[in-house]
């Protein structure tokens, strides 16, 4: 198709044809959009979803303002550097969720979960009472939690309010609930399975070698317990086990929540105001009720009470442990 | 034309002076997004992965439309035969532009502590949709920007009765750049709505106005070029514009395939953005039949080469790589994940990106009256950032098939544990690949920024550099490329992407599906590597024989048309 030089160039009727054919095809396109959005077609809406009294759109605004679009997707569109989120709360559930959102650099482990069903909120949410249900319910709760609790994982910690944290599961409940037309594709064979047989062919070992070793930090402190270390050892293992350490770093950094290195004796300033020694009872109430003495800088409602979850033997073996991340005697 | 023929068309150097400047850092910013991705603790805390991919992008759609002003700035008094209107409303576009891009790099930040500004349900600062990352201020701002191009664009053209199809396109092609823009501008609550106008954004403009705004310029230039006439070229340029409207317009529904809207999507998308290559493949023979029309050697090498290029990578990366990812069989595969990226970096890049860079290369030597300058630098350059866009395109490619197979036929959903790993070898090379295009984007603005400026090389050199080409004989590489040989390279680049379809397509197989990649992968590995090889050897070959022009002027009869007189006179 092309203009030879010396003819008539413009042909007007055809011309006129392709733009009515353009006008056709505009009317085809709003005619399939109009009927897209119809209420009748019976696609979740975000503002008739709420998450324990959190409402989705305001979720959608934490979900912006983050840009989580910029490494992660949903219903596809977005970064390729981290998951897709469509799918997600159906998937792993609100309390695996709750316990991975505020401290994201690292993943939850089952005990960090069972703390968060401790709530009624979560709980009811969740349709379950315990961990062992709620690991029944949501496989891939249980899948994360058996190869990845205790690693670090790639997302920075974000300084989410627990009312973001709430919201932004409010928005991925909706976005679960969504009707996507069969994306993503569901698998059809174990993929982890698949994974573990080719690793094992590859290094010609039996294919349980890489079960073992995946699964043998979930269940750690069962073992150790056996044996008899000292109160700091045990208190170490509690606070991997429970989960603090992915807030709380060895050293005096802040990752969500205040370092413990030099942190016992040392004076805290606190948000009133005050200033408070952070001696074995200021520790130990910290714990069990952390709003009642909120450090400044640091918002109120970041952390749950693990008063209902840790007995007081526990709590004074996570103590000695800090006070062996080093004593201030300033 | 070796020099300018109205005062305004100095206008547009300051523009293309600040595309070079935002190209190079948005290299930068993707090298970084490269680095990240290799070794994700990079810089994790201190500039998140989210910020420079936003920096990224956004600087990518801001230095295209400063190459887009310069272009239609430069051209515009030469379609008008007369001065730009309001050239004060110019020079507060070119201040304000400098404005809107050091005040969004700086609000993209803030996405890292959560703070979009919201006032009234409305983001005023920045607001997390990719490629529309903007905040409201800025959105506003922006448009008012394209406000005023409109408004000068519009006031310098004859009136329109007067008007041929390059008026048309790019007329309507800065009007829509206008309209298009404010669909983005709205706080949507559903997912899928928010979607379905974010596309409006990203499809039609990209789609519909920027390729409207290629063609016409592509068609312009290729009348300044080689004198074609105004009259084929402007056929050409009505119909590439109605065929990207015909196919692109319902084409946008292959963005509405899972986002929850209804299924009859998947239908009209696939069936009209199979259509979407017609255009491109009317352009790309349409930038054969011009550089053909006559035997006279190109005068400004670099400038053809970066057009070459555009055209060339319009119809690789979104031509056939968008069309390999366009049906819904092969989508649901594809989507989200890096195949994407493959085709987003070349059409993106490849399309838009080096049509601003050849507009440059012909304009600034001319406004800084430059009769014949060092064309090597130039040649290079194009030459470093081709290839290795290709190679970033492959690597993202292949890294795309093995992240499909692992992600979605696996199901394995751990980035950090399995994901990753599994794509460790494509996210190698595209640092390698990144650090090649710098190079060449460096030496491209240090060449540009600096043409005319410093002292000509040495004439003893050029001299000698003539003669050394003169005495190499024009082998069977540099002969004349025929009408039939270009269609056979068209051939061999569809035959590429005609693999690289059925290498997606086999993931719906069911034995695929049980956990055995081989087929697809062996399907990529030679539908990649083949269709980026194709491209390189056929430009290499059309560039071989434009080149050879130089040495057998007198040897080869003249193409059949008689050399039209100038559009510009």
């Amino acid at each position: 198709m092309s203009c030879v030089e010396g003819e008539p160039c413009v042909e007007g009727r055809k011309r006129r044809r392709a733009v009515l054919a353009l006008g056709l095809m505009a009317v085809i396109f709003l005619a399939l959009s109009a009927v897209s959005f119809l209420d009748s077609r019976g696609q979740s809406v975000p503002n008739t979803v709420t998450y324990a009294g959190h409402e989705a759109v305001a979720g959608k605004r934490v979900f912006q303002a983050y840009n989580c679009m910029g490494c992660h997707t949903l219903v596809g569109n977005g970064a390729y550097f981290a998951p897709d989120l469509t799918g997600l709360y159906d998937k792993v559930g609100p309390a695996w969720l709750e316990a991975f959102l505020p401290s994201a650099g690292a993943w939850p482990t089952g005990a960090a979960v069972r703390v968060q069903l401790a709530d009624s909120d979560v709980a009811a949410e969740s349709g379950v009472a315990t961990l062992d249900e709620y690991l029944a319910k949501y496989p891939a709760a249980a899948e994360r939690i058996e190869r990845r609790s205790s690693h670090a994982s790639t997302m920075p910690n974000l300084p989410l309010t627990r009312s973001d944290v709430r919201a932004l599961i409010a928005w991925l409940k909706y976005t679960s609930s969504m009707n996507t037309e069969g994306w993503p594709p569901v698998p059809r064979v174990d993929g982890i399975a698949v994974r573990r047989a080719s690793l094992a062919a590859a290094a010609s070992l039996p294919a349980s070698a890489g079960i073992a070793a995946s699964g043998s930090a979930a269940s750690g402190s069962a073992a150790s317990a056996d044996a008899v270390p000292s109160e700091e050892a045990r208190g170490e293992s509690l606070a991997r086990d429970f989960g603090c350490v992915a807030c709380h770093a060895a050293d005096a950094r802040r990752l969500v929540g205040p370092g413990w290195g030099g942190l016992y004796g040392s004076s805290v300033p606190l948000a009133d105001g005050s200033t408070v020694q952070a001696d074995e009872a200021y520790l130990v109430e910290s714990i069990r009720t952390p709003d009642a003495q909120v450090v400044a800088g640091f918002t109120p409602g970041s952390m749950v009470s693990y008063a209902e979850i840790l007995d007081p033997e526990q709590i004074a073996a996570i103590v000695a442990y800090i006070r062996s991340l080093g004593e201030n005697t300033r | 034309m070796i020099r300018i023929e109205y005062a305004t068309q100095r206008l547009s150097l300051r523009f293309f002076m600040l595309m070079l400047v935002l190209f190079f850092f948005q290299t930068g910013f993707g090298l970084l997004l490269a680095a990240q991705h290799v070794d994700p603790a990079l810089l994790a805390g201190v500039l998140n992965f989210n910020v420079i991919r936003a920096e990224h992008t956004n600087l990518a759609v801001l230095w295209i439309l400063s190459g887009f002003i310069g272009t239609i700035l430069f051209v515009g008094p030469l379609l008008s035969k007369r001065e730009l209107a309001a050239p004060a409303l110019i020079k507060f576009l070119f201040y304000a532009l400098i404005a809107i891009v050091l005040w969004n790099v700086a609000t993209q930040v803030l996405a890292q502590t959560g703070v979009a500004g919201w006032w009234h349900g409305e983001p005023l600062l920045q607001e997390g949709l990719e490629y529309l990352e903007a905040g409201r201020i800025a959105d506003v701002v922006i448009l008012i920007g394209f406000a005023i191009l409109c408004y000068v664009v519009l006031r310098s053209f004859p009136p329109l009765s007067k008007w041929n199809e390059i008026h048309w396109g790019l007329g309507i092609g800065v009007v829509a750049l206008t309209l298009v823009w404010i669909f983005g501008m709205f706080f949507v609550e559903r997912l899928d709505l928010q979607e379905y106008f974010r596309w409006y954004v990203v499809h039609y403009w990209v789609e519909g106005v920027w390729e409207v705004i290629h063609i016409s310029l592509v068609g312009f230039l290729l009348v300044l070029m080689f004198r074609a006439d105004i009259k084929s070229v402007g056929y050409a340029v009505f119909w590439g514009i109605s065929l990207v409207w015909l196919s692109g317009l319902i084409g946008n529904a292959h963005h509405y395939f899972w986002i929850g809207t209804p299924e009859f999507w998947q239908f009209w998308g696939s069936l009209f953005s199979a259509l979407e290559p017609l255009p491109l493949i009317f352009c790309f023979w349409h930038i054969y039949l011009d550089a053909h029309q006559d035997g006279k050697p190109i005068r400004n090498m670099p400038a053809f080469a970066f057009l070459l290029g555009s055209v060339v990578l319009e119809q690789v990366g979104a031509g056939i790589l968008g069309f390999t990812m366009t049906f819904a069989l092969t989508n649901v595969w594809s989507h989200g994940t890096w195949v994407t990226l493959s085709h987003a970096h070349l059409a993106l890049f490849g399309t838009f990106g080096m049509l601003g860079i050849a507009a440059a290369y012909y304009a600034v030597p001319i406004m800084r009256g430059v009769t014949g300058f060092d064309q090597r630098h130039g040649k290079l350059a194009f030459w470093l950032v081709f290839t290795s866009m290709l190679g970033l395109g492959f690597a993202f490619a292949i890294g795309g098939t093995v992240q499909v197979f692992t992600y979605r036929t696996l199901g394995l959903d751990w980035f950090g544990g399995d994901v990753a790993p599994a794509m460790q070898f494509a996210k190698l090379m595209a640092p390698l690949f990144g650090t090649l295009f710098t190079v060449g984007v460096c030496l491209l603005a240090y060449d540009l920024l600096t043409l005319g400026l410093t002292k000509p090389a040495p004439s003893a050199r050029r001299a000698q550099e003539t003669a050394a080409m003169a005495a190499r004989a024009p082998s069977r590489w540099g002969r004349r490329l025929t009408g039939w040989e270009a269609g056979l390279w068209l051939l061999g680049l569809w035959v590429a992407g005609a693999v690289i379809t059925l290498g997606l397509l086999s993931f719906n197989l069911p034995f695929v599906q049980q956990g055995h990649a081989a087929l697809p992968y062996l399907m990529a590995s030679i539908g990649y590597p083949g269709l980026f090889i194709v491209t390189l050897l056929f430009v290499w070959r059309f560039l071989s024989s434009l080149e050879a022009r130089t040495h057998v002027d007198a040897g080869l009869p003249l193409a059949t048309a008689a050399v039209a007189p100038s559009a510009s006179g």
